[in-house]
């Protein structure tokens, strides 16, 4: 009967050796399963939900069709697919033996491989072991001779010239791997073909491999003890090689044939578009327990997160699709992986051993700050790695550590302060519609179909301004109902979250999520920025109900094909898109814009990278916040590169206003300025329905609204005139009259004008008699100070206003009005506080107090203060003190400072706003404490004395010591501020401020009052010259070339 | 009596500018307020530094001798409030500078006089003193009256006021203050020279400056690059050396260094706060360069474009290459 023998000629010994050795690989096997399982279990949990379920299909699907392992790499696929599949038949038919053999026979006395199902069997098996070492030849072929660089570990991105010792490792790896499958696969065939050159079966040619290899040892002569010998030997080799591949697989490269089960099957649906919320940490019970920050170490990466970085094969598909890789960034997303995967592993062996921090030894900052979270490494992961999401949660552990670069911290606090990156006042929000030719809803204050959310760049950048009202013309032309939110609109925060500042994305997503809700009635959302549309979109349900939102690409090809927009002309241009990371490989919207080109008579010639394989503009993930190093080139520029050579192009179209900046930049500094043009596809819809041509006014309404303005702003000077001409003659009147009725009446003082409290002209050259009255301190109404338990250092802190470029002074009434300032806090009393703190944490004892007047909204500044790191907070006010003068708050404050007994009084050396220099000084003399001023640093260990250095003029120090306790007004320049992430501000609600309603003192001792408040004349102000960048630089040139003539 | 009383300002035995500019403004406002023009010096070598303040409108100068001649804000305050009280003078003139930020404002508020810092504009209304200062980084001024008040304590900006050339014939009046008791005094360490560099701003003719819009250390090189290019020194307003992007010795500026051989002064992205200006407002051709066009910095500038300096930097390297 069709069979063969299973142990031919192995003597018992032989034959419990085997199985010793066979017991010996699978116990190692499970061992490395074992541990691998229990490191996952004491992992953290996963802050996303997995539905391995519902993942499972999906990955059993996957691994059949081997989908992802095609992609972008056809030939690897192909070699990989007889791989995997021989592997697996190999496995399986391995398995079947050792089941009849070990199982079905000597338990049941039942047997099966034998006759039609054996032939069968060898069939395939001969057919699976040809498949497995084609594959691996091929394999070996492409690494070694290819040599594709995505294979290659050397970081020429960083600099390196040799492999690190662990690239080496990996090098192994690869290698072992690929030998191991070939010396199985090869001696498998030996050992047939031996077999059947000496058995010679009839059925011999169901084994093809092995029968050919037998007819070819027969041919060369090879006689039976030779072919004995051989197969006696070859047993073994092939044998214990299989077992080896088996006990190495949960140790090895080949550990992704299981870990790959559970990373696809565990894949996040909504990865990248949805980041997590930082996780409770696993042991909270409490429902108030502060949630986890971010990764600062292994330990807390979840138990996906590792499942993820065990699964990497590194195939570098990765690696060749990230732009950050591809314009020489510190990042390859396969390496942050690999590096990931041996720190956690040396971790896991040794734990508490491993000293090396996972950021800065393991994985270096920049790494983290050069990833655009654009999603293209994951999205092309054949194992379904999801690296962005842990990049960002090890940013959060870098921004709550303050590590991170000026310019990106600079825009989180702007975002924080102002609502917008741009710095700009939020009232300017809606600026960009003051010059269409018709009114944009308001829809806080009526109701609109469609909401428009513009976000940052559409709202503030110049040339997306033009965009955005090319949009909102064609909304209009199209008949479209919509509105804004204006001044209650706030970046969205999509970047925000990406860059892994959460805290401060929550407090955003709230605050437009309360602004929808206030608003009136809208059905849906809309916007032009898809990084707005993509957070809205998926992560804003997390945190309360919100509309459906569409891209405004959806909406004009709907509007196209609807008819609501006309073509008028097909453009017959030629062109190519660009699709936005967060629109197409994020969401999904692909069509779309093509639809809308196709529409529009445009021919579309795509990129070789396009849709899925769109490649970055080098702006996301915060980075166009964090500025490129100069001379590199930058994602865009390669960009630029890739369209120009499709060649004959008319047209570059982007649909993301962020796009728009970084293409129309990239394409002046790539020289591509003469091959083709940036333009948004809005622009060609329009140019494509005749937008111009198009009267869009509402001619009623606009009448109305002219009509309206004119008429307050006719009412407003009428009425101010008016007043001043009633209270000039009234005055005369009365005066005249008082004069003629009271001769003696009209010596005395005249009723003061309602502007100034204006002093008096007198007959004599002195304001009465020359007297000291020293000011004093003001008597607060008693609050709540808690036991001195060590040093008490207390710190006045300030927010100080800073003008909008269009402000207004309100001449008559000596004000400007609130609504011109946006407030921060004032950077020498941030110097100030830092310095209280060093000084503390220096001590290690003590407490932070920081004490401000001003209004409730003040109360903001103080818990900066107080995330930061104060303990307690004091806010004093009385409406009296809104104008108050330096001496007037030195009194306030010297009335804090008694009821807190401070050891040390710290302030800025001056405020930013009004910079009288004067208070802290002011306020020393009042509490009769020693002082210095314009401090660059303190020396104090607690006791009687401190050393003191303070700067003078022209960068000279002076060092002196001071009797403690004393007061020191502090310079910038010498700390380092830190940063509060917005998290550390919310939990700093949970620290006390008392509230001291009253001011204590009357402006009795105020030093001054202000006469006149007026701009500076303008004239002797510089000659302006005109023009952009370009235009500038010439004239400045010719001022600098005839300068050095003269020189 | 009455008059006004000016506090000289002095380091190394050298009167500081800022005194004889004091002695101009008050001139200025001497026959208004009704003298005489009292000239205060603390220190050391009071005569040396008294001939120094001899300068024409100088009435009196008074001496208190200090022995160890080290500013200490607690015996200038001392000091001051003793001469002040025993010549009921109206308007006491102290510098707005480190030393006058640290002791001005406590004579105020030990006088309860009327008090401004940072004056740059003084006159006379009715007999009364007039004060102009700014607010708001010199977009807006403002100018003050201190009604009421018999004395009134003003600090001035320096380089700002003219000072009068003609030396003066000023008596000399000697004045004694125990300054060995003062509460609050403190004890004398040493001077810290600014460290040592390889760039002088002083003898500097052609200078280069950024300011806080530089943004962060990585762009440096892109200015430093450019200035090399057009031969430019390399300068800076304080943000940038507080961040230590730059060494100290590269700022301009009060607490920095004076462009004091500068003809041809380039400021790249900076507002033109008044200490900045100190160091530079004099230079003959100044070009400024802010995306703000209310920048302060444009006031004192020759020229001025409202653009962004990475975008002006790089089209300058294309022009100068
Ligand atoms: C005792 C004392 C001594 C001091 N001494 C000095 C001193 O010696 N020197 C000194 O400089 N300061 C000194 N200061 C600090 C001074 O008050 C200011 O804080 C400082 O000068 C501000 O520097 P800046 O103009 O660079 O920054 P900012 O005032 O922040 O101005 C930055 C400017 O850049 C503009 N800008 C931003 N981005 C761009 C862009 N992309 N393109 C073009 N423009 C842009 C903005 O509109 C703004 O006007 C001193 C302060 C004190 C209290």
């Amino acid at each position: 009967m069709e069979t063969r023998e299973l142990f031919w000629e192995i003597t018992s010994l032989g034959h419990t050796l085997f199985f010793v050795v066979a017991g010996a690989a699978m116990a190692v096997a499970a061992a490395g399963v074992a541990w691998h399982v229990y490191r996952y279990a004491r992992a953290r949990r996963s802050p996303v939900p997995v539905h391995p379920w519902r993942g499972f299909w999906r990955m059993v699907f996957d691994v059949f069709t081997q989908r992802t392992v095609h992609r972008r790499d056809r030939r690897a696929g192909h070699a990989h697919t007889p791989i995997m599949y021989g592997f697996l038949l190999l496995l399986a038919a391995t398995s079947i033996i050792t089941v009849e053999y070990d199982i079905s026979e000597p338990f049941f006395g039942f047997t099966f491989w034998h006759g039609d199902f054996y032939l069968a069997f060898s069939l395939i098996a001969d057919l699976a072991g040809l498949g497995l070492i084609v594959g691996v030849v091929y394999m070996m072929w492409r690494r070694w001779q290819v040599r594709p660089p995505k294979l290659a570990y050397r970081r020429e991105y960083r600099g390196e010239t040799e492999t690190r010792p662990d690239a080496r490792a990996w090098e192994w790896d690869d290698t072992l791997f690929l030998w191991a499958l070939l010396l199985i696969g090869v001696t498998g065939f030996l050992q047939e073909g031996v077999r059947l050159a000496m058995d010679q079966p009839p059925w011999g040619p169901w084994s093809p491999v092995g029968w050919v290899l037998a007819q070819i040892f027969l041919g060369l002569g090879m006689d039976e003890a030779a072919a004995a010998a051989v197969r006696r030997a070859n047993w073994w080799i092939h044998g214990i090689a299989a077992l080896a591949f088996i006990a190495a697989i949960p140790w090895t490269k080949a550990k992704h044939i299981i870990a790959v089960l559970g990373s696809l099957s565990t894949r996040d649906a909504l990865a990248l578009r949805r980041l997590p919320k930082p996780a409770l940490p696993r042991t909270a019970v409490a429902e108030d327990a502060e949630p986890e920050v971010g990764f600062g170490s292994i330990a807390e990466f979840s138990w996906k997160d590792l499942l993820n970085l065990d699964a990497c094969t590194k195939c570098g598909r990765c690696h060749e699709a990230c732009p950050a890789t591809a314009s020489g960034a510190p990042l390859s997303p396969r390496d942050l992986i690999l590096d990931l995967r041996t720190h956690a592993a040396r971790s896991a062996f040794k734990p508490g051993a491993n000293a090396a921090a996972l950021i800065g030894d393991v994985i270096e900052a920049e790494t983290l700050w050069s990833c655009r979270s654009c999603g293209a490494c994951m999205e092309i992961c054949p194992v379904g790695i999801e690296h962005p999401p842990m990049i960002v949660q090890m940013r959060r552990q870098l921004v709550e550590d303050g590590a991170m670069e000026q310019q990106l911290r600079d825009t989180l606090d702007m975002i924080a302060n102002r609502g917008n990156s741009f710095g700009e006042s939020p009232r300017s929000r809606g600026g960009w519609t003051a010059a269409l030719e018709f009114p944009v809803k308001d829809v806080r204050a009526e109701p609109a179909e469609n909401l428009w959310f513009v976000g940052d760049y559409a709202s503030y950048d110049p040339r997306n301004q033009d965009v955005s009202r090319t949009v909102a013309r064609l909304f209009r032309a199209a008949g479209l109902d919509f509105g804004l939110l204006y001044e209650s609109e706030r970046t969205a925060g999509n970047d925000v979250r990406r860059v892994g500042e959460e805290g401060l994305f929550e407090s955003l997503t709230e605050h437009n999520l309360t602004a929808m809700g206030e608003a009136k009635q809208f059905d849906a959302i809309v916007t032009t920025d898809p990084h707005s549309y993509n957070t809205i979109r998926n992560e804003y349900p997390d945190f309360g109900d919100v509309a459906p939102i569409r891209h405004y690409t959806s909406v004009l090809a709907e509007l196209l094909e609807s008819g609501r927009l006309t073509v008028v002309e097909p453009l017959g241009k030629r062109v190519t898109l660009h699709d936005p990371c967060h629109l197409g490989r994020l969401n999904g919207h692909y069509d779309e814009p093509r639809r809308v080109l196709e529409l529009i008579g445009c021919e579309l010639v795509d990129m070789p990278r396009c849709r899925d394989n769109s490649f970055c503009c080098g702006a996301g993930g915060g980075r166009i916040w964090i500025p490129d190093p100069v001379g590199k080139e930058r994602p865009a520029e390669n960009r630029m590169h890739e369209a120009a050579s499709l060649g004959n192009l008319d047209t570059f179209v982007v649909c993301c206003p962020k796009d728009l900046t970084m293409f129309e930049d990239a394409r002046k500094t790539s020289g591509h300025e003469g091959d083709f043009v940036v333009q948004d596809l809005a622009e060609l819809v329009a140019e494509a329905i005749d937008l111009k041509s198009l009267d869009l006014k509402e001619v009623p309404a606009l009448v109305d609204r002219i009509t309206e303005a004119a008429a307050t702003r006719i009412a407003d000077t009428v009425a101010d005139r008016l007043a001043e001409r009633l209270a000039e003659t009234v005055t005369e009147r009365v005066l005249s009259e008082l004069a003629t009725r009271a001769p003696t009446l009209a010596a005395a003082p005249q009723p003061a004008p309602a502007e100034e409290p204006q002093e008096q002209t007198e007959a004599t050259p002195t304001a009465g008699p020359w007297r000291a009255a020293p000011a004093s301190a003001a008597t607060l109404p008693p609050y709540e100070v808690p036991a001195k338990e060590g040093p008490r250092v207390l710190v006045a802190v300030k927010r100080v206003g800073e003008l909008n470029p269009d402000f207004a002074i309100d001449e008559a009434g000596g004000t400007i009005a609130d609504e011109h300032f946006e407030y921060e806090l004032n950077e020498w009393d941030e110097a100030a506080l830092e310095e209280a703190l060093l000084l503390t944490e220096k001590l290690d004892a003590g407490e932070v107090v920081a004490v401000t007047i001003g209004p409730e909204d003040a109360e903001e500044t103080l818990r900066r203060a107080l995330a930061k790191g104060a303990h307690r907070g004091v806010r004093v006010w009385d409406e009296s003190l809104r104008d108050a003068d330096p001496v007037t708050v030195a009194r306030v404050l010297a009335g804090v400072a008694s009821q807190e007994s401070p050891d040390i009084v710290l302030t800025g050396a001056q405020s930013a706003d009004l910079g009288h220099g004067a208070t802290g000084s002011a306020l020393a003399r009042i509490l009769g404490l020693p002082h210095a001023a314009v401090v660059l640093g303190i020396e104090w260990d607690g006791a009687d004395a401190m050393t003191v250095t303070r700067e003078l003029e022209g960068g000279m120090r002076h060092q002196l010591s001071l009797p403690a306790p004393a007061l020191l007004t502090v310079q910038t320049g010498g700390n380092t501020p830190r940063y509060a992430t917005m998290r550390m501000i919310k939990q700093a609600k949970k620290k006390p401020i008392a509230v001291v309603d009253g001011a204590g003192v009357g402006l009795d001792q105020a030093g001054a009052v202000v006469r006149r408040l007026y701009e500076p004349p303008k004239s002797g102000r510089a000659a302006m010259i005109e023009g952009d960048a370009e235009a500038v630089a010439k004239a400045i040139a010719d001022i600098i070339r005839d300068k050095r003539g003269e020189v | 009596m009455a008059g006004i009383l000016i506090v000289a300002e002095h380091f190394d035995g050298v009167l500081r500018d800022v005194t004889q500019e004091m002695i101009g403004a008050a001139t200025e406002v001497r026959d208004g307020l009704g003298g005489p023009l009292a000239v205060l010096i603390i220190g050391q070598d009071v005569d040396a530094l008294a001939s120094a303040a001899n300068l024409e409108g100088v009435d009196e100068i008074v001496t208190i001798a200090q022995p160890d001649g080290h500013f200490d804000p607690a015996l200038y305050e001392e000091a001051v409030c003793a001469v002040a009280e025993a010549r009921q003078v109206r308007l006491v003139l102290i510098g707005h500078t480190a030393a006058g930020m640290a002791f001005g404002p406590a004579v105020a508020a030990r006088l309860g006089s009327g008090f401004a810092s940072d004056v740059f504009g003084l006159s006379v209304e009715g007999s009364k003193p007039i004060a102009t200062r700014s607010g708001y980084g010199g977009k807006v001024s403002m100018d003050l009256a201190f009604p009421d008040k018999p004395v009134i304590v003003l600090t001035l900006r320096g380089a700002t006021f003219k000072a009068p050339e003609a030396a003066g014939n000023a008596s000399i009046l000697p004045f004694a203050v125990d300054l060995d008791t003062v509460p609050g005094a403190g004890n004398h360490i040493d001077y810290l020279p600014a460290p040592p560099a390889d760039v002088d701003i002083g003898k500097a003719e052609f200078i280069l400056s950024v300011g806080r819009a530089l943004g962060e250390d990585k762009n440096l090189p892109q200015f430093a690059g450019l200035a090399e290019r057009l031969g430019a020194t390399l300068g800076c307003s304080r943000p940038v050396a507080d961040s230590g992007w730059l060494p100290k010795a590269h700022q301009v500026g009060q607490s920095g260094t004076i462009a004091g051989n500068c003809s041809l002064y380039l400021a790249l992205g900076i507002s033109g706060a008044v200490q900045h200006l100190a160091g530079m407002k004099h230079v003959d051709t100044i070009i400024a360069v802010n995306t703000d066009p209310e920048a302060p910095i444009f006031n004192v500038a020759h020229h001025g474009a409202c653009v962004d300096i990475f975008e002006l930097a790089e089209a300058l390297e294309r022009e100068f290459n």
